[in-house]
């Protein structure tokens, strides 16, 4: 008898002890989403803010109760500025962590070597990648928060339009960014009663673009636009200026952060550029959406995180977390699911603009969602 | 081709042209006395912008003090590099202490990235912003980095025909063994032959920071482009490393006029016809 009884009690003990295992379990199971971001290598500037700004995001989600009840947990993948790095860590993420979901990378040439694998293995991803290939053809797992580089020179054609300036002149770099913007103004400016008179390239490494500058300064160009991210881009604002020359600069819409004010120095000043509304947040009327977002997003940024002086990148993270989070709270984890729920969301206002994903476009993001800004008093100040 | 705009290139290339000779002269310092090719002379250099931000940004010194401790600096590392990575290993074959250079090379630049993995800059030194000759214009530090260079070449001339010390060093670069046996230690010439190339570079990165900016990952395309600059001039050339820097930085420029956005390619091209061509150099005979 009493050797039932302590069986009884034992198998009682168990069973509660299973039950409360089981419950815990079920509480605590968290939603793993793959962070691929490059932490080091040229683009080191661009991942580690990203990944701070990921981790403040989940922080701050979770403390809102996660997803439906589960914690979000980031699982990050050093790309190292590296394409193949970018494919091994996306492997390991899939088939070793389990994510259910990924966002990132940040560089375009690391989005397309892992676009097949993704694809493959049906992983709904969001890139933080300026590049347009990723989405152009649309794929069915990949989206992306930056706007495309074709939006970003349609706005500037439509700022030339206004301008009416019908003649410009093109540098730009020899990368894959500079590339795509070459090809996308001459596709694009044509529209917009734009023509091309003088078109020079430069190497990414180079420190001197005097040579270039020279053959453009003596042709009739009304403007001059630039293509490049990253240091080469205050290079050539200072031989500008070097030379004297008269007509506006306008660069791309990857310069816009407080590192090409302290690059360019002097001769940032008048520089025109399409940039996203976070730069001038400050600035915009109070109708809009955005703005009160912007400003909370970079207080969060500045002055909660202390991750630094706020730049465009960090934002790009933020859209990709928000997209995935915000997808997997209507629609749970199921991949096939999820992926449906991004490519459905509408009027979703983020840090970079307000998103209107479709089957089409796996971007969202149209040519209103840009501003074009000026330097003026070594600050960015909105244009138009 | 405007006569205007020749000029322009030919200032813009000289400019350019200067630095390469800089870099070119301290791989030619340690060659000479080691029979090392060092290729971690560009990390000299962008450890002297690197310093020297840190100096003028971070420490805020005034312009003379930081170039002094930046100089100080810079040549610690490269006194420190020959005692810990070279000396130990100086009984090893060339190609062993080349290959430790490169190593040397990644570890100083992963050094600075693990401080900061941006571009810097700091303000052009004084003097006017920018200088116009003609219809030419060129930014007034390029007139610093010009002059810079100047200074050293001549300074680096006297040294080696003028001090005890320097005519050691090319004692040293005519025959080791014999240098040796006449009563020089080659162990500390080489030590001095490092220091001193870590000052050149030094130099060169403080002068021409303001220019072209600064980061962790910038020394070794310094470094190429320096390596290009000495087998053009002639492997263990003096005037041949200054006036192969010179060409180098002509050619690249008006090249870019031809072929915009080839700046590299033209460089190593170069490099490859000298050596395919003259691999003694221009101004070697055989």
């Amino acid at each position: 008898m009493k050797k039932l009884f302590t069986t009884l009690v034992a198998a009682a003990v168990c069973l509660l002890f299973c039950a409360g295992a089981v419950q815990a379990k079920e509480a605590a199971v968290p939603v793993k989403i793959g962070c691929l971001f490059d932490l080091q290598g040229p683009a080191g500037h661009i991942g580690t803010p990203s990944k701070l700004v990921a981790e403040m995001l989940a922080e701050r989600l979770n403390k809102a109760g996660g997803i439906n009840g589960r914690p979000i947990q980031l699982v990050m993948g050093d790309t190292e500025s590296n394409p193949g790095k970018a494919v091994i860590e996306a492997k390991r993420l899939v088939e070793n962590e389990q994510v259910d979901a990924i966002i990132g990378p940040t560089r375009t040439d690391s989005g397309m070597a892992i676009i097949n694998y993704i694809e493959k293995m049906g992983i709904p991803t969001v890139g933080c990648i300026g590049g347009t290939p990723v989405v152009v053809p649309v794929r069915k797992w990949m989206f992306k928060s930056p706007q495309k580089s074709v939006t970003a020179v349609e706005r500037i054609c439509q700022y030339l339009q206004k301008k009416a300036i019908k003649k410009i002149a093109v540098i730009t770099a020899t990368d894959k960014f500079g590339q795509e913007g070459e090809e996308a103004l001459k596709a694009l400016t044509g529209k917009y009663g734009i023509t091309i008179v003088a078109q020079e390239k430069f190497e990414v490494s180079d420190v001197d673009m005097t040579v270039q500058l020279t053959k453009i300064k003596s042709t009739d160009a009304q403007a001059l636009v630039c293509w490049t991210i990253g240091p080469p881009g205050s290079l050539v604002a200072k031989n500008v200026k070097q030379l004297g020359f008269t007509i506006p600069l306008i660069q791309c819409h990857g310069l816009p952060d407080p590192k090409y004010l302290e690059l360019a120095g002097d001769a940032a000043e008048g520089n025109i550029m399409p940039a996203t509304k976070l730069m001038v947040a400050s600035q915009l009327p109070d109708s809009d959406p955005q703005k009160k977002l912007l400003l909370e997003y970079t207080n969060l940024y500045e002055n909660v995180g202390k991750i630094g002086k706020i730049t465009t990148h960090g934002g790009y993270a933020w859209d990709a977390l928000m997209l995935v989070t915000d997808a997997m709270k209507k629609a749970g984890t199921d991949k096939e699911k999820v992926r449906d729920a991004i490519e459905k969301t509408k009027g979703y206002v983020g840090v970079s603009g307000i998103y209107n994903m479709t089957p089409e476009d796996h971007c969202g993001l149209g040519v209103d969602s840009m501003v074009m800004i000026t330097v003026k008093g070594g600050k960015f100040t909105l244009l138009e | 081709m405007f006569p205007d705009q020749i000029l322009q290139f030919l200032l813009s290339g000289l400019t350019i042209g200067s630095i390469y000779a800089l870099i070119a002269l301290g791989f030619t310092i340690i060659y000479n006395t080691t029979g090392i090719i060092n290729f971690a002379q560009g990390e000299f250099v962008m450890l002297g912008g690197m310093f020297m931000v840190g100096c003028t940004r971070l420490l805020h010194l005034p312009l003379p003090v930081g170039m002094l401790v930046t100089i100080m600096a810079v040549m610690l590392v490269g006194a420190l590099i020959e005692r810990l990575a070279i000396k130990p290993a100086r009984n090893k074959s060339i190609v062993t202490l080349i290959i430790i250079t490169i190593g040397v090379s990644i570890a100083l630049k992963a050094a600075v990235a693990f401080f900061s993995k941006d571009s810097f800059t700091y303000p052009p030194f004084p003097g006017p912003e920018h200088v116009s000759i003609g219809n030419a214009s060129l930014p007034g530090q390029s007139l610093w980095i010009m002059g810079t260079a100047g200074c050293i070449m001549a300074a680096l001339w006297l040294f080696f025909h003028f001090t005890i010390r320097g005519k050691a060093m090319r004692a040293c670069a005519i025959n080791r063994e014999a240098a040796n046996i006449v009563g020089i230690d080659v162990e500390k010439m080489s030590l001095l032959s490092f220091g001193l190339s870590a000052l050149i570079g030094a130099i060169a990165g403080i002068v021409v920071t303001p220019t072209t900016q600064m980061a962790w990952y910038r020394g070794t395309e310094l470094g190429m482009k320096g390596f290009c600059a000495v087998i053009l001039g002639g492997l263990g050339s003096s005037p041949g490393a200054v006036i192969g820097g010179l060409l180098l930085g002509l050619l690249e420029t008006f090249g870019n006029y031809l072929f915009s956005g080839y700046r590299d390619a033209i460089a190593f091209s170069i490099f490859l016809l000298v050596i395919f061509i003259r691999p003694q150099g221009i101004l070697r005979r055989k």
